[in-house]
Parts: C-alpha cells; sequence; structure tokens
C-alpha cells in the first residue's frame, strides 16, 4: 500500500520541478483575519505555505487552525509540528485530525525549546523525537497503522518534511542524520536558512555522494536580512545560524536607507545559486513576519508563475 | 549520587514559623557529600536560624543532629529520641529521606530543608552534573556511555538537534552537547556505526510516566 | 549609631600574618572589645565558627590573612576568602548585614595593613550598630 498524499506541493517536486514555499507565522490570538491577511500576501506566488507550530515556544494560534484558514483560501499548507508540547497520543490524534480536514503536509520537528520562548516554566513533553515523529507519519502512511499498531480507519497520508541545518555542529554528523530523517520517511527537507553558501555547497555535496539527494527533495532556506544588527542577532543569538562575516561587512557597508535593499540581492543571489545546485529542488522562503516582501522576492528570481 | 541544596533561609523561617522547639536532622550520605545535609551544614543552619530567629525577636529552640542516612529505617531509630522531644523535624536529607521519616512519625510534621534536585556526579570539588533521570530502561550501551534522556534539554534520541554549536547546547552554553560527546566517544570506540541505526521512542512505563515505581527482591525477603 | 556602643569583635588570624601581641593602633582602641582566635592557617576558618562567633555575642567578625599566593599551605588563605563571601550571603540572608564580616590580606607583621581592616570594619559597625542577634 503506497497511498502518498497529493497536494501541489508533491506533485511539483515529483515532477522535478522547482518548488517554492513560504513560512506564515501564526498570530498571538485567535483572530483569523491576521492569517487571512497574511496568506493574501502568499497567494499565488507560492506553492505551500508552511504554518509555524508555536514558533521560539511562543504562544499562538494552533498550526492545524492556521493551516485550515489557508486551506479555506485556496492555499495549500505545510503544517509544521513539533513534538516539545505534545505527548505522542495527542500528536497521532492531531495528525488524523488535521489530515481529516484536508491538510495534506507536515513537517515534522523537535520544536524550539520552551526557555527561549514566552513560557519558560513551562514542562515540555519530548515523549518522542523529531525521527519517531516522521516515522510514525510514515507508519500511518504505508501501513495504515498507529504507533500501537492499530490499524486505522482512514489512515492520515501525508507528504512528509523534515528539516536539516546544515550549519550546526559536529558538521560530519549533519549528513547522516539526514540519512536518518530520510530512512525514517522524509519525503522533502527545508534547511535552516542558508548565508554561508559555501558550507551548504559542502554539506549537499556529502548527501550527493552518499546518493540522499536522489532519495528526497531538498529546498534550501532563505531569510531576507533587513541590516546589520540583525545578521549580528543572527549569527549571534541564534543557536545553530551561520552568518559569515564577510556578509555582515556587506550589509554594514551601505548607508542605512539602502540595507533592506542589499538584504533583498544577497537573497537574490542566494537563491540564483541554490538553484544552480545539484540536488535542490526548491526554496523555502522565511521572511519572519515580512511576508509582503515573498511575492516580490519571487518575482524578482523569475519563479513565476507558480503551477 | 542524589544531588541537593539547601533551601534559601528565608523559605526555611517561613516552614519552622510555627514551631518553638525543632530539630535539624541531617543525613550524613548523598547530601553530606554535595554540602547540602551533612552534620556540618546542620550546625551552619541552626547557627544561622538561631541568628535570624533571635534578630527577629522569634524564641525558638534548635537541636542537632544527624543520622548515616536518613532513607533507612535502620539508620533513622537513631534519630528517635531526638524526634520525639521536639515540635517539628527539619530534615536536611532528600526527599525520600523527608519521607521515610514521615512514614515512621506519623505525629511530628517532617519539614524540608533541602530541594532534592537530581541524580548526578562530582565533576570536580564542588561542581555536581546531573547524569540520570532514573527512566528504569537504561540504553547506555549505544550512546557510548552518555544519557541524552537526561543529558539533552530536548531528550532527543536520534540527535543532535540543530542548535548544537561548538559542543554546547543552545539551552545553556555552559552545558555540553550531549549528542557531541556521544558522536566524540563512539568515535573513539568505533561505534559510529550505532547513530545511523534509528532509536524507536522510547517507552517511558518504565519510568515516573507508569506511577511511582517499586522494587522487590523477593530472594531479601523472609 | 547607637549611643555608648562598644564593639565586640572577633579577630581570626593565621599566625603567619598577624601577631596576637602586636599592638594596633586602632582608631577608637578603648572603645572597642576584641577576642583573637589564632590558627595556624587560615583555611582553618569554617563558616560555623564563624557564625557561632556572632552567636557568642561579637558585633563584627574579621579574618586576617596572608597576601594571596603566599599563603604557607598554597591556598589556604583563598579557602578562607571563599568562605568567608559563603558567610557574608549568609548573614545578608539573615538580616545581620555582610558589613560586619570581613577579611583582609596582610604581609606578616604588617601592623597597619591590620589596623586599617579593622578599622574599615569599625566604621561600619558605627553605623550598622550591635549585634541585633544578641
Amino acid at each position: 500500500m503506497n497511498m502518498k498524499a497529493s497536494g501541489k506541493l508533491q506533485e511539483i517536486l515529483s515532477k522535478g520541478e522547482f518548488a517554492v514555499t513560504a513560512e506564515c507565522g501564526p498570530p498571538r490570538g485567535a483572530n483569523s483575519e491576521i492569517v487571512r491577511k497574511k496568506g493574501e500576501l502568499l497567494k499565488g506566488y507560492v506553492d505551500a505555505v508552511n504554518v509555524t507550530d508555536n514558533q521560539t515556544a511562543i504562544v499562538r494560534m494552533s498550526s492545524i487552525a492556521a493551516c485550515t484558514h489557508l486551506l479555506q483560501m485556496g492555499l495549500e499548507p505545510v503544517m509544521q509540528m513539533v513534538t516539545r508540547d505534545r505527548n505522542r497520543i495527542a500528536l497521532q490524534s492531531d495528525i488524523m485530525g488535521a489530515y481529516s480536514l484536508g491538510i495534506t503536509n507536515i513537517l515534522c520537528l523537535s520544536g524550539d525549546h520552551q526557555s527561549f520562548g514566552s513560557q519558560p516554566d513551562a514542562l515540555n513533553v519530548f515523549d518522542i523525537d523529531s525521527m519517531n515523529l516522521i516515522r510514525t507519519v510514515q507508519t500511518m502512511r504505508e501501513q495504515g497503522k498507529d504507533m500501537s499498531g492499530f490499524e486505522l480507519k482512514g489512515p492520515p497520508a501525508m507528504f512528509i518534511g523534515a528539516a536539516a541545518n546544515p550549519f550546526a555542529d559536529p558538521f560530519e554528523y549533519r549528513v547522516i542524520r539526514l540519512a536518518k530523517k530520510i530512512d525514517a520517511g522524509a519525503d522533502f527537507i527545508q534547511t535552516q536558512c542558508i548565508y554561508n553558501i559555501d558550507r551548504f555547497k559542502e554539506w549537499i555535496k556529502m548527501a550527493r555522494e552518499e546518493g540522499l539527494t536522489e532519495k528526497v527533495h531538498i529546498l534550501g532556506g532563505v531569510t531576507p536580512l533587513k541590516s546589520a544588527g540583525m545578521a549580528k542577532f543572527m549569527n549571534n543569538k541564534v543557536a545553530g545560524m551561520d552568518v559569515p562575516e564577510s556578509l555582515i561587512k556587506r550589509i554594514a557597508g551601505v548607508p542605512k536607507e539602502e540595507a533592506v535593499k542589499e538584504g533583498l540581492k544577497i537573497c537574490q543571489e542566494t537563491i540564483a545559486q541554490l538553484r544552480e545546485i545539484k540536488g535542490v529542488h526548491g526554496i523555502h522562503i522565511m521572511a519572519i513576519e515580512w511576508e509582503e516582501i515573498v511575492g516580490e522576492i519571487v518575482e524578482e528570481a523569475g519563479l513565476l508563475p507558480r503551477p | 549520587m542524589i544531588v541537593g541544596e539547601q533551601k534559601p533561609i528565608s523559605e526555611i523561617k517561613e516552614i519552622i514559623a510555627p514551631y518553638k522547639k525543632i530539630l535539624i536532622l541531617g543525613c550524613g550520605t548523598c547530601v553530606k557529600t554535595c554540602f547540602a545535609g551533612g552534620e556540618d551544614e546542620v550546625a551552619v543552619l541552626a547557627s544561622a536560624l538561631r541568628l535570624a530567629c533571635k534578630k527577629d525577636g522569634k524564641e525558638i529552640e534548635i537541636e542537632e543532629f544527624t543520622v548515616e542516612r536518613q532513607c533507612e529505617d535502620e539508620f533513622i531509630r537513631e534519630g528517635a529520641p531526638a524526634i520525639s522531644r521536639n515540635e517539628g523535624v527539619l530534615s536536611l536529607a532528600c526527599g525520600a529521606g523527608v519521607q521515610a521519616l514521615a512514614r515512621r512519625f506519623v505525629k511530628i510534621p517532617i519539614l524540608p530543608g533541602v530541594n532534592t534536585t537530581f541524580i548526578g556526579v562530582l565533576e570536580k570539588q564542588g561542581v555536581f552534573t546531573e547524569e540520570c533521570s532514573g527512566c528504569g530502561d537504561c540504553m547506555l550501551a549505544i550512546f557510548g556511555g552518555i544519557c541524552p534522556f537526561t543529558r539533552c534539554a530536548k531528550k532527543l534520541l536520534n540527535g543532535p538537534c540543530g542548535g548544537s554549536q561548538n559542543g554546547k547546547c543552545e539551552v545553556n552554553p555552559e552545558t555540553d552537547c550531549a549528542w557531541q560527546l556521544i558522536i566524540e566517544r563512539l568515535k573513539i570506540l568505533g561505534q559510529m556505526d550505532n547513530l545511523r541505526a534509528y532509536v524507536p521512542p522510547k517507552n517511558w512505563q518504565t519510568g515516573l510516566s507508569g506511577g511511582p515505581r517499586k522494587l522487590v527482591r523477593e530472594d531479601h525477603i523472609i | 549609631m547607637t549611643e555608648n556602643f562598644k564593639p565586640k569583635i572577633t579577630l581570626f588570624h593565621c599566625i603567619n600574618a598577624f601577631d596576637e601581641a602586636a599592638e594596633l593602633s586602632l582608631t577608637d582602641m578603648d572603645n572597642c572589645e576584641m577576642q583573637t582566635v589564632k590558627m595556624a592557617c587560615s583555611s582553618m576558618v569554617k563558616d560555623v565558627f564563624l557564625l557561632k562567633a556572632f552567636e557568642a555575642g561579637a558585633d563584627g567578625v574579621v579574618v586576617l590573612v596572608c597576601p594571596e599566593s603566599q599563603c604557607r599551605y598554597v591556598e589556604g588563605n583563598i579557602r578562607a576568602k571563599k568562605r568567608v563571601a559563603w558567610v557574608q550571603n549568609l548573614l545578608d540572608e539573615i538580616g545581620l548585614d555582610r558589613r560586619r564580616l570581613a577579611l583582609g590580606n596582610m604581609a606578616a607583621g604588617d601592623k597597619a595593613a591590620a589596623a586599617q581592616i579593622i578599622n574599615d570594619v569599625l566604621k561600619n559597625l558605627a553605623e550598622l550598630g550591635p549585634n541585633p542577634a544578641v
């Protein structure tokens, strides 16, 4: 039985076309209008929209709900799901619930540690890890069973995504981990924001040598920088982020009012390079609270119209 | 060993506030080693509390005593006379010691003077680190002798996460990334293949999730 | 400050740093009671002894130790410093004020330095008044 989900994202990737996804963070509140507004900004420019799950451990509207709002607007969501907040019972239940609502893509993550968020006093769950979550979703789809082995009535058949960070340590383990995620069942990978393109190339070369790029669709993550301050912050304060000194200098070297433009230029250069790299099947644009820029980035990159 | 830390004086003052005659009861095993509740700490706390109460104009009589181990009835017994002649007992043992006392002396309030923190090792003089969470299903064999449930902030079985940088954990830059340590150790042992294997979800039933645990050794029971 | 307050000071000292027979020129020598406790090395000063000195009625406690890196037992004076810092925190917690306790490094026989350290505590005591836990 191979009941793969059939969403637009999967279709594009399996046809070998270059995919474009973007990120949409749900609001800290119950106002669905905010989600719709963000959806409006992305509609027509991307193939699917990742909806974060209480990102940076800050309490927000649930990913499932925000995904549903986007679905109703005709957008295809990628539901992000972290193992930080729910045990295996809740996770499986939410996967089934989400699929029943029409959500066909999932990105399986461990999640940012709660100590970085708005409620560092919370209990973390981490009953299973992201690897286990990938396998769980795969088992549901391929074998129609939940983790207990129970045969599900109408098993969810999600298109399964996972994250990879080519910039975290230990570097030599990063490709082993990618291989494990693929073995566990990942169909596509969205990477951490790429600024150090040399290191990314090194990583994907290793992945290619192990034949991993044949087994999975890798979407390179990009986030436009707005200022030298942001570049420095990302480099120093965000764990697992690698912004080379030369980039920081470059953006610091232009007049302040030109910084945004320079950041977008850097972003375009990165996208152009990513499109040339064998094994990269798309880009994932994470314009944090700056969804209005996504359309411009995609258009400028010559990636329109979307199929 | 069990590692603990004495509660702040202000909190202890509140805990003992209703009593005029208390016994500070130390434990000579784990908490002695981590400077939280041995004979020396009992003496210091008693002295500090006497000063604090006197300053506040509160009358209190404080007796000091330390037994070898508060989690065993056999040793607790030695403290019985002192315990019985006081209105309350401030135990400087771990939570197990406090409860062992409470079980035996039901009519006397047994109060905690220590926050029990973890099962750990003495990394070096004065430094203690958490190493074990007592999950009841030890998997150290495949992890090179380093426990990821305890020492990875996200309890990752198939780690490390994307936040590991320069061998440190993103949650606390003072903490070594457990997965970095695991990888280094497995490299030395020539067991890097362990990392390629998928580690299935952990069965938490053997841990606290299955409810309070009990160990019965039939061969030692008459 | 309290009228007619004659502070009691307990002086713990390392015999290699300070000689209890030494005459000190204190600002207010007549107006202070001093009790000395000599130790073979300042590392012998334990937290409980410092507290017990306060329990016994001291208004202030001074620990005189050798200069750092000149301890005969290598790190005795460093240990003393750390313990004093620990007890100073306890004194704050109790509400006695950390300024009642001081540690000073002094070269062997440097009476002026010893007097300076004690004078500083006397100054603190003039402000703080008698030990409130007596």
